[in-house]
């Protein structure tokens, strides 16, 4: 940023309309506006920083406690009720560009001693392009904040009241903040705060949702099946042992066949068990025909239901008015021949011929007619099937009961034989036998084992499938989760490299810093033998070490802090590469000529642009003769005591 | 099932039931859980729930437990028709697909209850506890 001009009119002691062009020539870099006390330095100073960002910008104070703004020769001149204005308008140079910024505010004159503000402030901002063209940037707080940021813009325009700041001992906080806006530390400052903040937000919300509930289900899920694996595994085991004791069976009864004593006795149980397994099937079959049956016999309950609605259809069938076309027929028929079926004549306009005629236009959709007759049918065909049906299962029945009889005789019969076998004289008959009913026994509990055991897998399955589906849900409870987890640590992880890379950029921006702070220092101070270092360090305290090594701060003079402060200032604006110009009020006020024979000599090579706004006390002699080789523009603020007002005048 | 998503063609029970279905459908012994399928116990349930003139509209949550392409054309639809005809002694409600399962529904989700009862709660096996319903005792 170079500034090219300041155009004041209205504002404060500046009633006529003043302007100042800024030097901007590189060899003749120094612009000095003179004034003696109240003339308007402070004013002027006060003008570019309204005119640049107003009265407060990003809650950054700019101008604060200064009185009103408008000229008070403008507001005498008023009649009361009338309104005044006061405008500034500054014309910069950035990055090639040619920027104007005007900005205007307005009081009413209420009574001789009171304004009020009526509420108008305004600025505009406009860039001119390289056709001359003039085209107007919307964003002026935020372009300003490109070009040299608010919070930034004291470390290049200050008040040389109070430039020492910075040396004071508990200024360490200051030069660190200073630091970081002029370093653009801050920015990265603020990356880091805010992922900080994103991590610890996310962790939170991790820690409210985590619950550990898939865990819990695959435990339970892989219970469930460690469990099925064995109760089918037990099954197996127990179909395994029905086949052997079926072959132990199979072994005893050959041996019983090859008896003589059991033959007889053997061949009736032979038989016995074929009858016993034909009926047996037979009773089967018969239940399962029952089942289908009983189950789909739904109608024979509704019985009433068909009676009822059939005699619905049936009275429409009756009237006639199904099917509609037989109707249709027969009344077009007596319509023609206008003879009704009982030989009278129909007279043509008579109630009997409207009502054929109403007859004949009132029918039901060929849809309903269609359904209608094939429900009737549909349900005659139901309502007969009830009594056969119902014949058929009670002979089902019957059967049932018959096949239920002759297998409890045929039971009777087996445990006749086995009686006798088991109570057989011969002991290998009788010994036989009861093994063999041993493992009968077997059988049998292990087939109702077995049966309990399809129970349990039956009940597994379902409890497997019911898990599996908490389990999914669980699973993309955890993705969501896992997410949450990558994304705090991502944040946590580059909030942390952040960190490092701020502490590594920042230690060495204090070092460069630090180097060139003493490089200037050095060049300004006056006593350079009995100062022998500057420090910056880890802390940010400012320190000067004298020649005895010792830290000689607290013995500064306020010219000597001035020094480092501005040296500290200088420092910083050469390292940052920012391109602003220096902007001075009253910089030399506390420095005695030493000093400032040393700054006047040297401040010009520290930037590019320097602007001083001084009184005649603080630059003269030796001083100016410093600067006069690099003053490009050079101006007196005369202040006229008469008006109160002030004017600009090109010192030539 | 919210009642936003019902499907037109079909079937809803009451959530509240749909445990009576399972019972009488989910086993492999016909004797002690005689129905094939839930269709069967439907019609069965609505058949009854005409019988004993009761019905009940679905309210709480429902359960769609099966299509109305399941209804067999001899014998089913016919059911669901007549309980449609006599119910509303109007013709009309022949070509209203919606109205005739609406009735049907209402009637068996009255029915259920009774059905559970006289199959599952009376003693006696429920097969034939069935064929006692339908007018014959072998119990």
């Amino acid at each position: 940023m170079k500034l090219e001009w300041i155009e004041l009119e209205g504002f404060r002691q500046y009633f006529s309309r003043q302007r100042l062009t800024f030097s901007k020539d590189a060899d003749r870099r120094v612009t000095v506006i003179h004034g003696v006390n109240g003339a308007g330095k402070t004013s002027l100073f006060l003008a570019l920083n309204w005119c640049l960002y107003g009265r407060i910008v990003d809650n950054i104070t700019i101008i604060d406690n200064v009185g009103e703004l408008v000229s008070k020769e403008a507001v005498a001149r008023t009649p009361i009720g009338g309104k005044v204005q006061a405008s500034v308008t500054v014309c910069f140079l950035h990055d090639g560009e040619r920027y104007r910024i005007r900005r205007r505010v307005e009081v009413m004159k209420e009574s001789a001693e009171i304004i009020v503000p009526t509420g108008y402030e305004i600025a505009t901002m406009m860039r001119v392009q390289s056709d001359g063209q003039a085209i107007e940037v919307r964003n002026l707080i935020g372009m300003m904040n490109s070009i040299l940021p608010a919070n930034v813009r004291q470390y290049f325009l200050f008040d040389g009241e109070k430039i020492d700041n910075f040396a004071k001992p508990e200024a360490a906080a200051q030069v660190k903040q200073a630091i970081d806006l002029v370093l653009k530390l801050e920015l990265l400052n603020r990356a880091r705060y805010h992922l900080n903040l994103a991590a610890t937000e996310y962790r939170k919300e991790l820690k409210q949702k985590s619950s550990g509930e898939l865990r819990k289900l695959i435990e339970q899920e892989e219970q469930a099946r460690k469990v099925r694996e064995d109760t089918q595994a037990r099954i197996r085991e127990l179909t395994d042992e029905i086949q052997s004791a079926r072959l132990k069976i199979k072994d005893i009864d050959q041996k019983l066949d090859a008896l003589p004593n059991a033959q007889a006795l053997q061949k009736d149980r032979q038989r016995i068990e074929r009858d016993l397994k034909q009926r047996g099937d037979e009773r089967e079959k018969a239940v399962q025909y029952i089942r289908d049956l009983a189950t789909t016999s739904h109608f024979i309950l509704a019985q009433s239901a068909f009676a009822k609605a059939l005699g619905v259809l049936d009275t429409k069938r009756e009237r006639g008015e199904i099917p509609s076309s037989i109707r249709r027929q027969f009344v077009q028929d007596l319509l023609d021949e206008m003879k009704c079926i009982c030989g009278r004549d129909i007279e043509a306009g008579s109630l009997e011929y409207q009502r054929l005629q109403q007859l004949m236009q009132k029918s039901i959709s060929s849809k309903l007619e269609n359904e209608v007759l094939d429900t009737t049918a549909a349900l005659r065909v139901v309502v007969e099937r009830v009594q056969p049906t119902l014949l058929d299962l009670r002979e089902t029945m019957d059967q049932r009961v018959k096949l239920s009889e002759i297998i409890r005789d045929l039971e009777g019969e087996q445990s006749d034989v086995e009686r006798q076998l088991k109570g057989s004289p011969l002991e290998e008959i009788s010994r036989l036998e009861k093994n063999r009913e041993e493992y009968r026994d077997d059988i049998e509990r292990m087939t109702l084992e077995i049966g309990t055991c399809e129970g349990e897998v039956k009940s597994l399955n379902a409890r497997i499938k019911n898990l599996e589906i908490e389990r999914e849900k669980a699973e993309k409870a955890e993705a969501r989760e896992r997410l949450l987890s990558k994304k705090m640590e991502i944040a946590q992880r580059a909030a942390d490299a952040i960190e490092n890379a701020y502490q590594a950029h920042a230690d060495d921006m204090r070092q460069r810093i630090e180097v060139k702070t003493k490089e200037i220092f050095k060049s300004l101070v006056w006593k350079e033998s009995h100062f022998r270092d500057i420090q910056l360090g880890p802390d940010f305290n400012l320190e000067v070490i004298d020649r005895y090594g010792f830290r000689a701060r607290p013995e500064l003079s306020a010219g000597e802090r001035q020094v480092l402060s501005l040296s500290f200032i200088t420092a910083m604006s050469r390292v940052s590469g920012e391109e602003a110009p220096l902007v001075m009020d009253t910089p030399f006020g506390r420095l005695s000529s030493q000093p400032r024979d040393n700054i006047t000599r040297y401040l010009p090579e520290l930037t590019d642009q320097l602007i001083l706004f001084v009184t005649d006390e603080e630059l003269r002699g030796q001083s100016l003769e410093n600067l006069k080789p690099r003053i490009g523009a050079e101006y007196r603020l005369e202040f006229n005591p008469d008006t109160s007002c002030t004017t600009i005048e090109e010192v030539k | 099932m919210s009642d936003s998503s019902i499907s037109r063609d079909a079937v809803y029970i009451d959530k509240s039931v749909h445990e009576i279905y399972k019972q009488l459908t989910e086993g492999n012994d016909p004797v002690s859980v005689p129905f094939r399928t839930m269709k069967d116990v439907f019609l069965m349930a609505a058949s009854l729930g005409y019988q004993k003139g009761v019905r009940q509209p679905l309210t709480g949550k429902r359960e769609l437990i099966f299509r109305w392409a399941q209804f067999s054309p001899q014998t089913d639809l016919p059911l669901l028709k007549a309980l449609a005809i006599s119910t509303t002694s109007n013709i009309e409600v022949l070509v209203s697909p919606e109205e005739i399962v609406s009735i049907a529904q209402e009637y068996a989700n009255a029915g259920i209850h009774e059905l559970r009862l006289q199959i599952l709660e009376e003693t006696g096996q429920p097969l034939l506890n069935i064929v006692q319903l339908l007018g014959m005792n072998y119990r």
